[in-house]
């Protein structure tokens, strides 16, 4: 059995009102994928932080290679070989790739920078790992993909042989996904460790040797992959057993209650949609796939009225609503999910309560004359708490005392009680942990079964497709493809979201 | 565990409403060093600020006097802040409204006082609103900071109305006694049915005998009035929840459906005739006719009044007193002690400087109680838990 290169004992960090990691012991083997699974708020992190110098434990003993270490700043840790990729990258677009990798590690010659020899030698690290990249392009010319790779080589420069991940896939289309496993497979193969953090479980299944899962701070075992499967792996980390499969009923889509035809929408000389067409129907869900940054913000944003469209129509139920402001369209029976909880979904300094009427608190059962009948207001805000499983002490608290998930619920009881037939979802699950995903995917489920139309934007694959009756998939702000959920897989839509229409077809063949 | 969250909230409360009382002390000993620097006994001082303000009716009225304008420009800034919008623009909106006051005020003959006085007020709102119109309209049409454009208008404002006293209304028919001395450069006196009565007869009544040389008049109550009617407005009304949500996240509001445009130029707008209100205690109930030496500066004073009342609307009065309080106060050890009035300033400034320390304090050393709390329960849990 190889030797522990990296073994934790005890390790423990409380942060105030948490104990964010609680006595871990860890084992991690030269040369293996080391995958860290657990829900948000596990302790993941911190852990990793701890790993590469950035918090110091509060009791426990970290062992490098047999040797109990104290790991004192980041730049110690590198200089004991542990490198982090973060999940949001740190690099400069207009540096090239090689000013990049060694910013900050800068060779010097006769005190000049020396270009010449640190470009050999990231030749050479891309050619020992088969990576593929150009050192003297600028970032900003590279694709997300290609960016992460730049972030790798930057470790690998600085010497390091334990890799750290943190969520690296979260950016990444399928295709861009397979490329990164096959270099971590051969970075594995010539003797460097790789800890991989993820929540994703398909993907740690596919690539790690051995998975620890984290619960609530504390570790609830190690497993090897090989030996467990989704399940499994699920069932650790919730502590129950989990789902997966979304529960639809089959349905006979209804008329078509939000319709756009033909929106295209011009900043300056840029497009930033172009064209767009679709409709939802009533009990459908329509998914909207892309990668991020490609049209989706803005054409749910024109929809709600937020922006004005340079061309094109919106119909709601067949009445026109283009150009109307946002409070006009939510009269029609619209509600919004917005993509960012913070920027447009909630007021944090306001209470709860308050935060669950914001919108709909001209109704006239909650006014009387030019005053709010709060009385009203805080008992229906106590129902909507109670369906919703809000955890919240009491309804009165500013909604930023409250955790992500149960933000989301409230952003969710509120769209979703002034009884809408049309509900836009942007991003409805981003942030949350298995039990919010679960909770609010059965509430768009349910919302579907009850009639009303559906449209949700969503960087998770996964999710679209779990979710959604037909996908459309959006690229340089316009819908490239529309297809049945059933009909299409995950490569497929990939393929697309890359803007490639001629390969998917060919994708899709070789899948099915 | 739910009755030490309540104690602790309970606590919290306390805490905050002795942050301020604490500033006040520490304010006290900075000036106090300044007295003594000047060769005073600081001691002394306070005592007689303290002993001159409290235990003399006039004095009591004179606090409440000199605390009304500043009622109104604290109520003024709060309405702006609480919509997320700076007024900085105050000053010039009351000097415009004292100007549009006093022109009504003079101009309009033959009205009985209970249809002119009501008109010379509205008259000095509405000029409140006009300069602030102009800052709201461009800072929605244009994106132009209301920080920028407000502090313009004030010295618009000054300049305009000193225009308007030299060269338009001038008062040419001022009788000299004897023909001696020179005329003042003012406008036309105020006709009667456009003063602001005091509140001796009132008070009477209630067998108060207030000094003749007091002018108390009946814009403090209705700053009290107006106070209570815009806390209602703000948390009981519709309208003032729109407006506290597009103060704390205009964007969120705007996706909620709430004129988020519309919510600015209406709460800016009152702000507006908030400040338009500011003058007219001194205009209507004191002198009775703008010249060139009217009262500069409430506008600014109010900002620290509705920051240390930290934007509530009933704080407002409170610190509107305290302000009072201190220029009072300021007179009188500057007869009984020959203290200049300018240490009370550096009082007052030091007072703002303490107070918005110790609230960060204050704040910062509750947030930490709490984290020690939660953990220690954490701990507890946890080790109950094994």
């Amino acid at each position: 059995m190889p030797s522990p290169v990296i073994e934790t004992i005890g390790l423990t960090k409380a942060f105030p009102g948490v104990v964010a990691n609680d006595r871990i012991d860890l084992e991690i083997r030269a040369g293996e994928i080391h995958a860290i699974v657990g829900e948000n708020g596990a302790g993941k992190s911190t852990l990793m932080r701890i790993l590469c110098g950035l918090y110091q434990p509060d009791l426990g003993e970290i062992r490098l290679r047999g040797v109990p270490t104290v790991i004192r700043d980041p730049r110690h840790a590198i200089k004991l070989g542990i490198g982090m990729v973060h999940q949001h990258f740190m690099l400069v677009d207009r540096f090239t790739v090689t000013e990049n990798v060694i910013l900050g590690a800068e060779g010097t010659r006769w005190g000049r920078l020396d270009r010449r020899a640190a470009r050999r030698r990231i030749l050479e690290i891309c050619d020992r790992y088969g990576f593929d990249l150009d050192p003297d392009l600028a970032v900003e010319e590279l694709s997300v993909g290609q960016q992460q790779r730049v972030e790798i080589v930057k470790v690998l420069y600085r010497g390091a042989d334990i890799i750290i991940m943190d969520e690296p896939t979260a950016v990444l289309v399928p295709q861009e996904v397979q490329e990164l496993f096959d270099n971590l497979r051969r970075l594995a193969k010539s003797g460097k460790t790789i800890i991989f953090i993820s929540h994703k479980l398909d993907e740690v299944l596919d690539i790690a040797d051995r998975i620890t899962v984290l619960r609530g701070g504390r570790k609830v075992g190690t497993v090897k992959a090989q030996e467990t499967d989704r399940r499994g792996l699920a069932e650790m980390m919730v502590g129950r057993p989990v789902l997966f499969s979304v529960d639809k009923e089959e349905r006979a889509p209804g008329e078509p209650l939000l319709k756009v035809e033909g929106l295209s929408l011009k900043s300056g000389e840029r497009y930033l949609l172009r064209d767009v067409s679709l409709e939802v129907r009533g009990g459908e869900i329509y998914g909207i796939a892309g990668v991020e940054g490609n049209g989706q913000t803005e054409l749910v944003e024109v929809i709600m009225g937020l922006r004005r469209p340079t061309t094109g129509r919106i119909l709601l139920a067949a009445q026109d609503v283009t150009g109307l402001p946002v409070g006009r369209v939510r009269g029609h029976g619209v509600s919004f999910v917005p993509e960012d909880r913070h920027r447009r979904g909630l007021i944090l300094n306001m209470t709860v309560w308050e935060n669950l009427f914001l919108g709909r608190h001209r109704a006239r059962r909650l006014t009387a004359g030019p005053l709010l009948r709060r009385i009203v207001m805080l008992g229906e805000a106590d129902e909507l708490v109670q369906e919703y499983d809000i955890r919240v002490g009491s309804t009165g608290q500013p909604v930023s005392s409250l955790s992500g998930g149960n933000q989301q619920k409230v952003i969710l009881a509120r769209e979703l009680a002034g009884q809408p037939r049309v509900i836009i979802a942007s991003q409805p699950t981003r942030g949350l942990d298995v039990g919010a995903i679960e909770f609010v995917r059965q509430r768009l489920i349910a919302a579907r079964a009850a009639g009303l139309a559906v449209l949700i934007v969503s960087a998770d694959l996964e999710e679209v497709l779990a979710l959604s009756d037909r996908i459309g998939v959006m690229y340089g702000g316009r819908l490239v493809k529309e297809v049945a959920a059933s009909e299409t897989t995950a490569q497929e839509l990939g393929m697309y979201m890359l803007g490639s229409t001629t390969g998917a077809k060919e994708a899709r063949d070789h899948v099915l | 565990m739910q009755r030490r969250r309540e104690t602790m909230s309970y606590r919290r409360r306390l805490l905050e409403l002795a942050a301020p009382l604490l500033a006040l002390l520490f304010a006290l000993l900075v000036g106090g060093i300044f007295l003594l620097a000047i060769g005073k006994d600081p001691l002394q001082v306070y005592l007689t600020m303290f002993r001159f303000n409290l235990s003399r009716l006039d004095s009591i009225g004179s606090i409440l006097y000199k605390s009304t304008p500043l009622i109104f420009s604290g109520l003024a800034v709060a309405v702006g802040f609480r919509v997320g919008l700076f007024n900085i623009g105050v000053e010039g909106q009351y000097f415009i409204g004292a100007l549009l006051a006093s022109i009504v005020g003079f101009s309009l003959h033959g009205l009985p006082v209970w249809i002119h006085l009501p008109l010379v007020v509205l008259a000095g709102m509405l000029g409140g609103m006009l300069w602030a119109w102009l800052p709201i309209v461009l800072k929605l049409r244009r994106g132009a900071h209301e920080v920028i454009t407000t502090i313009m208008m004030n010295h618009i404002a000054y300049a305009l109305v000193l225009f308007f006293i030299t060269s338009v209304f001038l008062d040419t028919e001022q009788e000299m006694v004897k023909g001696l001395g020179s005329p003042q450069v003012r406008m036309p006196k105020l006709l009667e049915t456009a003063r602001m009565p005091t509140m001796h007869g009132f008070l009477e009544t209630l067998g108060i005998e207030l000094p003749r040389h007091v002018y108390l008049n009946w814009f403090f109550p209705l700053g009290i009035l107006l106070a209570v009617a815009l806390f209602v407005m703000l948390w009981r009304a519709a309208y003032g929840y729109e407006l506290r949500a597009v103060g704390g996240n205009p964007a969120a509001a705007e996706t909620a459906g709430i004129n988020t445009q519309r919510t600015m130029l209406s709460a800016f707008l009152l702000s507006g005739a908030l400040a338009g209100l500011v003058g007219l205690s001194d205009l209507l109930g004191y002198f009775g006719y703008l010249d060139i030496d009217f009262p500069k500066g409430y506008g600014f004073t109010g900002i620290a009044v509705a920051l240390l009342a930290r934007n509530s609307m009933l704080g407002v009065i409170l610190t509107a007193i305290l302000f009072g309080f201190l220029r009072r106060g300021a007179e009188g050890v500057q007869a009984f002690e020959g203290v200049p009035m300018d240490t009370i300033v550096i009082l007052e400034g030091v007072i703002i400087l303490s107070i918005v320390v110790a609230v960060q304090i204050v704040n910062w050393y509750v947030r930490r109680q709490e984290k020690l709390m939660k953990r220690r329960q954490v701990t507890m849990e946890r080790a109950g838990g094994d």
